[in-house]
């Protein structure tokens, strides 16, 4: 029983690996460009959303405002940091996409302060027990929100026209854009979703481990093995290590001790490196000469 | 040529403080922001609101004429290496009296070795780490410029273990965190157990990283041991996340730590699920006698809140500026060599709001620290954590605390 409890928290934590691996993946996908500045992303989307809710914005209204605050963000980062430099074709967005996040850092440092403060919630922290295991109503709303807005992303990228644009500059750049298709408006798009699950993320998460500046420093890097254990464009091969990991990090703690709970997720991402540079789930490279 | 000169030494004489000094220079350090702040901040508010009541009555007396304080305030942003500079800069002033301040050990470590080179005086306040006074002790220096005024690591993780033995538990686990102040903790912690007659059985210790959120495969490990009580060493954020993972997983033991629960970092972010939470505690935010009522009415006058971040930095900042203006006084001087002469030597009792501070420190003794720290077990208690705010846990403890500020 404690095993499975065990297992449950875990799992629910690597959940949230999940959803910020997705977004590096999104970008990803389009421009074989990260932002290596998601974390930031993350907590100024949380900073931005407790603002709402300081100003007296009903929760249910604070979540699209605190997404659509992602989404800029996320755009804001494509604009400044990532254009001019796929453009020319040079790795310069890595240096300035890092360059953005410190920005980013500072400026939450001074508007807000470097305090870790408490993310209200309407929805309960008191345990439900299932089968003998706790769960709160917080951690299934981290659950039900990551599952439905992959979903939702899954759903838009295979239905829709402009998803179907996404994912042809995501299959062949130079082949989508012969077809009519900008190929810079698609990379434009999955910033913009890529900002929109951070901001997510933030909300979710929030109510869990507070929002402070650094609230999101520990994730990312969690957050970017399961990425690159997944493999950068397994659309939800990301789910299935997050939850992986999650649940591993916690049966380390507790069956080895918590001195060692890190090392299993770097083991996990040399190995996976080792055997499969392209990620369990990823697809090989095929380069023709 | 000679005129200039002439000039050129009277300038020199007017703006030189060893031809007489017009106020007494002392420099307020700590982390202003940062995860830190609410002690940082809480210690310099209370430290001005004593400068302010010294300097509207006009002053500290010296050789018959009153002299004002003149604050200069230092941000070390708890960070090690602004510790450092800011201790390089204090001590090339020539015409300062005395610094207190810092909340951070690490920055003890960093920054006073160069005012104990100047032999530059300082009151460390609150910092509680034990590194802070043994380092010197280690060191073995023949003169120290260096007091404190907090209750010391010792002192608190004795009064942790004592509690819990009191509550009648057996079975402890020990949490910290993986920082210098958390493994140096859980040291005296286990020092403590071993000191106490072995009552305590720890059946786990756990380890926790700054910025972990999820407790529970560690708390779970506690509980699987059949712990009673979990002792604790760490800052607010992580010990808040360990107080909610009690919660999920319906594990309701009392939590015992060092003073670092009574912040609001940890109290806000643990909201109910703090309540209960045992630490020691060198002054309570109630006006048990007519000195606190005052002293906690002006700051939330003059800093327009209603609950006092941290209330023990707040007070031992407040009465460590008392304690400094009684030494110079004594010392008929503003000069710090001579400050700190008479701080080891305190003849006229010091009034304050935690106590009244009767000889609080003797002439230092390479062997044994406690000459230069202020605090004794009788001047510490253990506090509560109810509906938000940290109360006395128990009656008896009001009532010696009353009494020591009556004696």
């Amino acid at each position: 029983m404690i095993t499975a409890q065990i297992v449950v928290s875990g799992a629910l934590m690597g959940l949230v690996y999940a959803l910020v691996a997705y977004g590096f993946q999104l970008t990803y996908a389009t421009s074989k460009s990260i932002n290596f500045g998601q974390g930031e992303l993350v907590m100024l989307s949380a900073f931005f959303s407790l603002t709402l809710l300081d100003w007296g914005v009903p929760y249910w209204l604070m979540v699209p405002g605190g997404l659509l605050f992602g989404v800029l963000l996320g755009l804001f980062v494509e604009r400044a940091a990532v254009r001019l430099a796929l453009e020319q074709k040079s790795e310069g967005w890595i240096l300035l996409t890092i360059i953005v996040g410190l920005l980013g850092f500072s400026a939450a440092e001074n508007i807000w302060g470097r305090d870790d403060r408490p993310f209200p919630t309407p929805i309960s922290s008191d345990a439900l027990r299932f089968f003998g295991i706790s769960i709160t109503p917080v951690e299934i709303s981290v659950a039900v929100g990551v599952f439905a807005l992959m979903g939702l992303i899954e759903l838009f990228k295979r239905k829709t026209l402009l998803g179907k644009a996404f994912e042809a500059v995501s299959a062949d750049r130079e082949a989508a854009e012969l077809m009519g298709i900008s190929a810079t408006r698609a990379v434009m798009l999955s910033y913009g979703l890529s900002g929109l699950v951070a901001a997510m993320a933030g909300i979710l998460v929030s109510p869990i481990t507070t929002v402070g500046p650094t609230m999101a420093s520990a994730l990312i890097l969690k957050a970017f093995s399961v990425a690159v254990v997944a493999g950068l464009d397994s659309g939800f091969g990301v789910v299935i290590v997050g939850i992986f990991l999650g649940a591993l990090e916690s049966l380390t703690s507790f069956y080895i001790g918590s001195g060692w709970r890190e090392a299993p997720g770097l083991i996990l991402l040399i190995l996976a490196l080792a055997a499969r540079p392209n990620g369990v789930f990823g697809k090989a490279g095929i380069r023709k000469v | 040529m000679k005129k200039i000169w002439v000039v050129f030494l009277m300038t020199i004489m007017l703006i030189s403080p060893a031809f007489g000094a017009s106020s007494i220079k002392i420099a307020i350090t700590g982390p202003f922001t940062g995860g830190s702040a609410p002690m940082g901040a809480s210690m310099r508010d209370g430290a001005m609101l004593a400068v302010t009541e010294i300097n509207a009555a006009g002053g500290v007396e010296v050789n018959g004429h009153k002299m004002p304080f003149e604050v200069i305030e230092r941000d070390d942003e708890a960070k090690n290496e602004r510790g450092a500079l800011i201790g390089q800069e204090l001590a090339s002033m020539t015409d300062l009296s005395g610094v207190i301040g810092s909340v951070n050990t690490g920055v003890v470590l960093a920054g006073d070795k160069y005012l104990q080179e100047k032999g530059i005086t300082k009151i460390i306040t609150p910092a509680a780490g034990s590194a802070s006074m043994t380092q010197w002790s280690k060191a073995g220096v023949p003169e120290l410029s260096i007091f404190r005024f907090a209750a010391d690591d010792g002192i608190q993780s004795a009064m942790v273990v004592e509690d819990a033995i009191k509550r009648h538990f057996t079975k402890v686990a020990i949490f910290h965190d993986s920082t210098n102040y958390g493994v140096s903790g859980r040291d005296d912690l286990m020092n403590q157990i071993k000191k106490q007659g072995n009552k305590l059985q720890v059946v786990a210790t756990e380890k926790f990283n700054i910025g972990d959120k999820d407790m529970t495969a560690q708390l779970l490990r506690a509980k699987a041991g059949g712990a009673q009580a979990i002792l604790i060493w760490g800052i607010g954020p992580e010990m808040a996340a360990v107080s909610n993972g009690m919660a999920k997983i319906g594990m309701k033991v009392p939590l015992i730590g060092g003073w670092t629960l009574c912040m609001s970092n940890y109290i806000d972010n643990a909201g109910k699920n703090g309540d209960g939470t045992l630490m020691p505690q060198t002054f309570i935010e109630d006006p048990i006698t007519p000195k606190a009522k005052v002293f906690i009415e002006a700051y939330h006058k003059a800093y327009h809140v209603t609950r006092i971040p941290s209330p023990v930095s707040a007070a031992q900042g407040y009465d460590a500026v008392y304690i400094f203006a009684a030494a110079v006084k004594q010392a008929h001087s503003t000069d710090t060599h001579k400050i700190k002469a008479a701080l080891e030597d305190l003849q006229e009792p010091v009034k304050g709001v935690i106590a009244t501070w009767k000889h609080p420190y003797s002439k230092w003794n390479p062997a044994d620290e406690q000459t230069h720290e202020a605090f004794r077990r009788a001047q510490v208690v253990m506090g509560v954590i109810k509906d938000g705010r940290v109360e006395f846990a128990n009656d008896s403890d009001k009532q010696q605390f009353i009494e020591n500020a009556s004696k």
